[in-house]
């Protein structure tokens, strides 16, 4: 138990097949998902301006309302899978989140009524797409061999030890869901405007992927 | 036993190998979707590998994240593409709108359905009626089927607090949760299949 990364549990919530616990490593995850959700949920989204180079002419691009309202709700929802993905204490659960914020992660910009970021939105979305398939294998696996989806009984170390592969495809999904080092790839995503609602994009692959690395130190 | 899942496993590694390999040499944007479709039943099937109870409780949920990703993904090619104003009115195949075949059909997969029951059964039920609704085109008042819809959902809902309240009318509360479900899931399908081209207004 020393050697655990996330530290002792503080709190452990078995609640029929839900399991929810907080280390304090994912406390400090939820907290920061929580804070940002609630920036996203009451603040006013920029106005990007372009200028043009060379010289004095800027101009501003409208945005419509309908479209900011929908990028909020996908922030906020994004945020929500986040939350639920750092407090989850089921391997399975841990995935259907990951994919949510996949999902989330795309619908964020997929408003944006622009070609290079809708091309790019589509692009990542497959990466997102192909990357489910490492990320339930990894989890299918993880059943099979320690007949258990639940982490605390991964902490009590009673179980068969997970193999390599498992854990591989598992970190593999989550960083195809989230892209998380390798935030280039998103580059042409995040030059969509509106803000606040873009970075949400990035904090929730970042946290999906610390996650990630606490469930796979477990077993 | 775990014989049999080695070489399950292996089957299935090498069809992921495969569609990857089609996936990697692809170039067109809707065939790669559609290519990602099928690399998808690889997952369930490893997961389904599992052979018990908890797997086919995972799959649902699997298939359900993969077909919110599907339509998701199908909406931005739509968009991105400008693809807009094609509705889709039914199968515009001569043989299958005039014949009595989609009627046959339908009939054997409902009354097939209703054997099943419960999910399963819902969801082959709801495929004959959608077959059916797809093949003529039907013009129905969608709100009684909606109706229809939120009533079963609450008898699904309401044989769960038999379960819970009162554990000894086990057998009425399967039987109330099976015939909801299976309503259910038959009415949602064939909305699916009533609203197919209509347009947004």
């Amino acid at each position: 138990m020393i050697d655990l990364i996330g530290g002792v549990p503080l709190f452990v919530l078995e609640f029929g097949d839900e399991l929810v616990y907080f280390t304090p490593y994912t406390i400090t995850l939820f907290l920061l998902a929580l804070t940002f959700t609630l920036l996203v949920l009451i603040s006013r989204p920029e106005r990007q301006i372009d200028i043009a180079f060379g010289s004095d002419a800027y101009r501003a691009k409208e945005i419509s309302v309908s479209e900011m309202r929908f990028r909020r709700f996908m922030a906020i929802a994004c945020g929500l899978a986040t939350m639920g993905a750092m407090v989850t204490g089921d391997i399975f659960n841990f995935t259907l989140f990951t994919a949510m914020v996949g999902i989330t992660n795309v619908g964020i910009v997929a408003a944006v009524k622009s070609k290079h970021v809708q091309d790019a939105a589509y692009q990542y979305g497959l990466v997102a797409l192909a990357a489910t398939v490492p990320l339930f294998a990894g989890a299918a696996i993880y059943a099979a061999v320690t007949g258990s989806l639940s982490m605390i009984e991964l902490m009590k170390g009673t179980v068969p030890a997970v193999p390599l592969i498992a854990k591989g495809m598992l970190v593999l999904g989550v960083i195809g869901e989230g892209m998380a080092p390798f935030y280039a790839a998103k580059a042409e995503m995040f030059r969509a405007p509106g803000a606040p609602y873009v970075i949400m994009c990035s904090l929730s692959s970042l946290l999906i992927f610390l996650r990630v690395v606490e469930i796979v130190m477990l077993g | 036993m775990w014989g049999q899942y080695s070489y399950g496993i292996l089957v299935v590694m090498v069809a992921g190998v495969i569609a990857f390999y089609a996936l990697a040499r692809e170039r067109d944007d809707l065939h790669k979707l559609l290519l990602l479709d099928l690399v998808e039943i690889v997952a369930l099937g490893i997961i389904a590998l599992l052979g018990t109870d908890l797997a086919e409780a995972l799959i649902l949920p699997g298939l359900t994240v993969g077909i919110a990703e599907l339509l998701a993904l199908s909406q931005i090619y739509c968009t991105k593409e400008g693809i807009r104003d094609r509705p889709v009115r039914g199968l515009n195949i001569e043989v299958i709108a005039k014949a009595d075949a989609p009627l046959i059909l339908s009939i054997f997969l409902v009354a097939y359905g209703m054997v099943l029951s419960g999910f399963t059964g819902g969801g082959v039920a709801g495929l004959g009626l959608v077959f059916l609704f797809i093949s003529r085109t039907y013009r129905e008042d969608l709100n009684l089927l909606e109706m229809a819809s939120g009533i079963s959902w609450a008898l699904w809902i309401f044989a769960f607090f038999i379960f819970m309240f009162l554990p000894q009318y086990w057998f009425v509360a399967l039987m109330g949760a099976a015939i909801g479900i299976l309503l259910k899931v038959t009415v949602k399908m064939s909305l699916v299949g009533t609203m197919w081209g209509e347009q947004h207004d």
